[in-house]
């Protein structure tokens, strides 16, 4: 049996990571995973073995959510916040889980 | 036109020389595309063991050392640090093309300080036999951490200014904290403390000294990798930018020789450390400053004071830096 949820994807500059995680908990989220990767953009090549600082290599921090409501308060923040200043983006898509209670 | 032909002829001296040679060597990788790479890890490992090599001997130092001796140069190693950004502040968004944001932090960074930069002058004054105080090395986070604070207080002052009333409130013992536990000074400050209360002296005999002029090699040549990289981003930015990483530098050491010279002539600050202080106010930070500017002046563009600092400021304060300050306290104090 699967359930539905939202996911909140947000890829960023590693430098703003912990401070995105706060949000997020403060959202009431349970959880969230950190990936590292580099990519290109509107803020030119972010390649994490082509700087030697490490604080502007990306990262992309997912979250699983139950409600929409909890995603979407999610992702306006995060881009309020951030997202003028710094290179980012945030997705939100459905995803199907199991253990509903995890979220 | 004895100081010149003297320059000359220590400029291809230090050509010569592993620091230089190699950080020559990794540009030049680079720029034949070379997929030569250095592991992140392993520079930060780099970096951490110059660092705590320079703080034990320095703490050792302190041991003996007259803190009344230490304080003067303190100060002035502050003093510095705070002038060379007002002068970026005041001249750089003068410039065509320049935003204040950019201009102040790129201020900042070039008051910042390079622990590779004061590395491989270390290794240089070493060769040459020149003596100073082990402590001197010290004053790194005297200059650094004053100098980031003071940019990211003055691009919130700029911007209170021009939006008017709302200010985002600068914390400054959050900034502080930021500098101090970053790699770079976490680092020193640890070897400086292991120094000062502990005997580390045979581990600093059997490891960390000897390993001190091959892993700067490394670093340079990192730097010299990084440095072609980043010369790609200068492109996009005000050429003023990479006139100011030009000339800066040197300005910025010539004008702690004076103090230092000052110091010299009133408590005795021995020729060595005049040449330290000199290469300390040349260097522009390329660790520890970039992501601390980066949180503190959100609105500046990285691609300025990084490609400003990393791409032409230091291997202008390493190249032409450091044989200048050498040239000039031999003629000046008659080494």
């Amino acid at each position: 049996m699967t359930y539905r949820a939202k996911r909140v994807s947000i890829v960023t500059e590693k430098l703003n990571e912990r401070q995105i995680e706060r949000i997020v908990e403060e959202a009431g989220a349970t959880g969230y995973t950190v990936f590292e990767g580099s990519g290109k953009g509107s803020h030119g090549v972010k390649n994490r073995n082509r700087s030697i600082v490490s604080a502007f290599s990306l990262v992309k921090i997912e979250v699983i959510v139950s409600s929409r409501e909890t995603a979407e308060a999610i992702a306006e923040r995060v881009a309020e916040t951030y997202f003028e200043n710094y290179a980012g983006i945030v997705y939100i898509d459905d995803v199907e889980i199991l253990r509903r209670e995890k979220f | 036109m004895d100081l010149l032909s003297n320059l000359a002829a220590t400029f291809v001296s230090q050509l010569q020389s592993p620091a230089l040679a190699f950080l020559i060597g990794g540009m030049l990788v680079a720029a034949l595309g070379s997929r030569l790479e250095v592991p992140d890890a392993i520079y930060t490992f780099v970096v951490f063991m110059l660092l705590m090599r320079i703080g034990l001997e320095a703490g050792m130092e302190i041991r003996e050392a007259e803190l009344g001796a230490i304080l003067l140069p303190v100060i002035a190693s502050a003093a510095v640090g705070c002038i060379i950004v007002l002068a970026g502040r005041s001249i750089l968004p003068r410039l065509p093309g320049v935003r204040m944001e950019d201009g102040i932090a790129t201020a900042g960074l070039f008051g910042a300080v390079s622990a590779s930069t004061l590395a491989a002058a270390l290794v240089v004054l070493e060769t040459e036999g020149v003596t100073f105080e082990a402590w001197v090395p010290a004053l790194y986070p005297f200059m650094d951490i004053p100098a980031l604070i003071l940019a990211i207080v003055l691009v919130g002052v700029h911007q209170q200014r021009t939006e008017g009333g709302k200010r985002a409130r600068v914390s400054y013992g959050a900034i502080v904290a930021d500098s101090l536990r970053g790699s770079a000074i976490s680092a020193l400050l640890l070897g400086i403390v292991l120094g000062l209360f502990t005997h580390p002296d045979s581990v600093f005999d059997s490891f960390y000294d000897p390993l001190f002029r091959g892993l700067l090699s490394i670093l340079m040549l990192v730097l010299g990798i990084e440095a072609w990289q980043r010369l790609s981003e200068l492109r996009g930015v005000a050429h003023w930018f990479a006139i100011y990483a030009f000339i800066a530098p040197l300005l910025h050491g010539l004008l702690a020789f004076g103090v230092g010279y000052l110091l010299h002539l009133s408590t005795g600050f021995s020729p060595g450390g005049v040449i330290l202080l000199s290469v300390i106010a040349a260097s522009n930070s390329d660790i520890s400053g970039p992501p601390t500017l980066r949180a503190g002046i959100p609105r500046a563009n990285p691609s300025a004071y990084i490609g400003a600092s990393t791409a032409i400021g230091t291997p202008i304060a390493i190249g032409l830096g450091i044989p200048l300050y050498l040239t000039l306290a031999q003629i000046v104090f008659d080494l």
